[in-house]
């Protein structure tokens, strides 16, 4: 069953009453709430998405609900809860929808270690998976948005899983809707005037926000991950020509690196997977300031033929492993701010 | 076992295993680092808690994860010993004067150090409790008991019966219960651990001493709530004897309780009722820490005069880590 065919009370009645479990690909999520806005925003966004059983196990318990205290009288806001405890800063009532967004990302990026997480977006064309590596404010997601407008199966515009035990490298991710900011939001209508987008959000930390509902197909082929082929580090630069420029390995790896959100928590395993990934992709950076050039580039990447750059890759451990030198403590500081998390800091 | 795992719940288990893993990896080699550097010229400081029941090689080191290394010094050298780690990158983490002070005067430990490159925080203790704890404890007594490592470490762990104790004595003097039921655990293999090692000779030791050091009346809760949720076995001369020190009989159930609720986790079927206890918890804690006029001035600076940051506490907003 999909959340689409739930009417709006029975979808308003089962978040009460805690039951509102949503399978978005790898990751289920159990979400409970009586704020309309959330109601609102699942139905607007999540009609695709199916339900998991709903005395099956989720991954993640979340709630949402207005702090108590004399405030939600005149001022309402909203917490999100994972695990009964509250994780952010509470935001203004009307950012329920927004709120919930941030909230599962957050799920995701600190609550999973069983594979390596990394701050990407990712999509598939032809069995082939795409991954753009960025830190928040260089379009990734805009590229991303108009990559799945135009052909491409979305797998995620914030968090690529790449499994650590399997043989084979692949990447997949939740395919949930794609959050697009300020500027990017008009861009992406006019680039896809078809897209369906939530209603723009004001006055959140991150300015106005409006999330793209994905393509239906790829909320259905959600559960199939895809062997990564390219590694793009995307740049949005206002006025600039749009440029793909081949970048090295050695720097694509730490460009990488320092995009995991898991990587120093997974030591080694972290090292090897991720080198495992580099050695099997062409790695690029990418400027751009015209959406509609840049969706071009990405549309000839596909068609073109990728000769294996490097001898060899394809085979698992190609990189030396187990001789190769492993990650030790020192060495973990090098990764980042994101990876840099020493794995001896004080936790929440 | 006929019925397997299902996959999502072992996939939570199997990255709880890694993370662990890498952790202690990574508690290690700090140890490493600080046994083979300036700590050389001072006497061997012994290894609390966490690195202790790593280097020890005992059974809830595995899949623990421990977010700081602790280290007791003698008094005379902890002062030292903080001067000595900053040349290798140990700095104090930035607290006012209202908190230093708390922590110089008033604890058994110096404000926690964080190293300037890696980010990993180091407790420079000289105590196992506050000094201006209801009763004093003698850290003498550990600090000449403690044991030595196989080479080439320099550090020491406390001897069985210290380890259990301040196992029980941390969590049963805690303001804060986060952690609540790992602590627990902690006793309890531990406790069971010493037991099968050494006999009903350990629980004489560790009840003399218990008794030594004045802190039976924290063993005792315990014992009892490892003995109820865990199932940690007490031998019956054991328990007896400890029964002695427990709370009169008319206050045994609600301490019971509050221990009980404080020890949930926060998936529990009683959200209230825990969150009650925790209020409860934290009070007692701060009772038991500090003199009624002491905590009294400590929670009004906490509550008034902190600085902004100081006192929100907790939660970063949403945009901090995600774009």
């Amino acid at each position: 069953m999909r959340i689409g065919q739930l009417s709006r009370s029975e979808l308003a009645g089962r978040l009460a009453r805690g039951g509102l479990s949503l399978a978005t690909g790898p990751v289920t999520t159990r979400i409970r709430t009586s704020i309309p806005g959330v109601a609102a925003h699942l139905a607007a966004l999540y009609a695709d998405f199916p339900l998991g059983e709903a005395d099956g196990i989720a991954d993640f318990s979340c709630q949402l609900r207005p702090p108590r205290g004399v405030r939600r009288y005149y001022r309402p806001q909203v917490l999100f809860l994972a695990d009964g405890r509250s994780v952010f800063k509470p935001l203004a009532y009307h950012q329920a929808g927004p709120m919930l967004e941030w909230g599962m990302n957050w799920c995701i990026a600190s609550q999973l270690r069983d594979r390596l997480i990394f701050h990407a977006a990712a999509l598939e064309r032809g069995g082939r998976a795409l991954l753009l590596a960025a830190p928040p404010g260089s379009g990734k997601s805009t590229l991303c948005a108009a990559l799945a407008c135009r052909g491409w199966r979305l797998l995620t515009d914030e968090a690529a899983l790449v499994e650590l035990g399997a043989g084979r490298v692949s990447v997949a991710g939740t395919a949930r809707p794609v959050s697009l900011k300020n500027a990017s939001i008009e861009a992406v209508q006019r680039l896809a005037p078809e897209a369906a987008l939530s209603a723009p959000c004001r006055d959140t930390l991150k300015g106005t926000v409006a999330h793209m509902r994905p393509p239906p197909e790829s909320v259905r082929r959600a559960q199939e991950p895809a062997a990564p082929a390219w590694l793009v580090f995307p740049r949005f630069v206002p006025g600039a020509p749009t440029r793909l420029t081949e970048r090295s390995r050695p720097e694509a790896f730490m460009g990488l690196a320092a995009n995991a959100f898991n990587y120093a928590a997974l030591g080694r395993r972290a090292f090897h997977r991720t080198a495992d990934l580099v050695e099997r992709v062409a790695c690029y950076d990418f400027r751009y300031s015209r959406l509609e050039e840049a969706v071009q580039v990405f549309d000839e990447l596909a068609t073109r033929r990728e000769p294996s750059a490097v001898p060899g890759a394809g085979e698992p451990g190609y990189h030396g492993r187990p001789h190769g030198p492993g990650v030790d403590g020192a060495a973990a500081g090098g990764a980042g701010e994101r990876a840099a998390r020493h794995p001896v800091a004080p936790g929440r | 076992m006929q019925e397997r795992l299902p996959e999502p719940a072992a996939r939570h288990l199997w990255g709880g295993y890694l993370a662990a893993e890498r952790n202690a990896e990574a508690v290690r080699w700090e140890l490493e680092q600080l046994d083979g550097g300036l700590l050389g010229r001072l006497s061997p400081p012994v290894a609390l808690k966490g690195a202790a029941y790593l280097l020890a090689g005992l059974p809830n080191a595995a899949g623990r994860v421990c977010h700081d290394i602790d280290l007791l010094f003698p008094a005379d050298e902890v002062g030292r010993a903080e001067s000595l780690l900053f040349f290798e990158g140990w700095q104090a983490s930035p607290h006012d004067a209202h908190d230093q002070r708390y922590y110089r005067q008033w604890m058994h430990e110096l404000p926690p150090l964080v190293h300037r490159r890696r980010g990993a925080t180091l407790d420079l203790h000289h105590n196992l409790l506050p000094e201006t704890f209801a009763v004093r404890v003698e850290p003498r007594r550990v600090l000449d008991a403690a044991a030595p490592l196989a080479a080439p470490w320099r550090l020491r762990v406390p001897a069985p019966e210290h380890l259990a104790l301040h196992a029980a004595v941390h969590l049963f003097a805690e303001t804060e219960w986060q952690r609540g039921l790992r602590d627990l655990y902690d006793i309890h293999a531990l406790v069971e651990h010493f037991q099968a090692a050494r006999g009903d000779r350990f629980w004489e030791e560790l009840l003399d001493e218990a008794e030594a050091l004045g802190v039976a009346w924290l063993v005792e809760p315990a014992l009892a709530c490892g003995r109820t949720l865990l199932g940690t076995r007490v031998p019956a001369a054991a328990a007896e004897r400890l029964e002695r020190h427990g709370p009169p009989r008319w206050r045994r159930g609600p301490m019971r309780a509050l221990f009980r609720h404080g020890l949930n986790t926060r998936a529990s079927r009683t959200p209230r009722r825990d969150a009650l206890a925790r209020a409860a918890l934290l009070l007692r804690g701060h009772w038991l820490k500090m003199p009624p006029t002491l905590l009294a001035r400590h929670l009004l600076y906490k509550a008034f005069r902190a600085p902004q940051g100081a006192r929100a506490g907790g939660g970063e907003t949403p945009t901090h880590r995600h774009g």
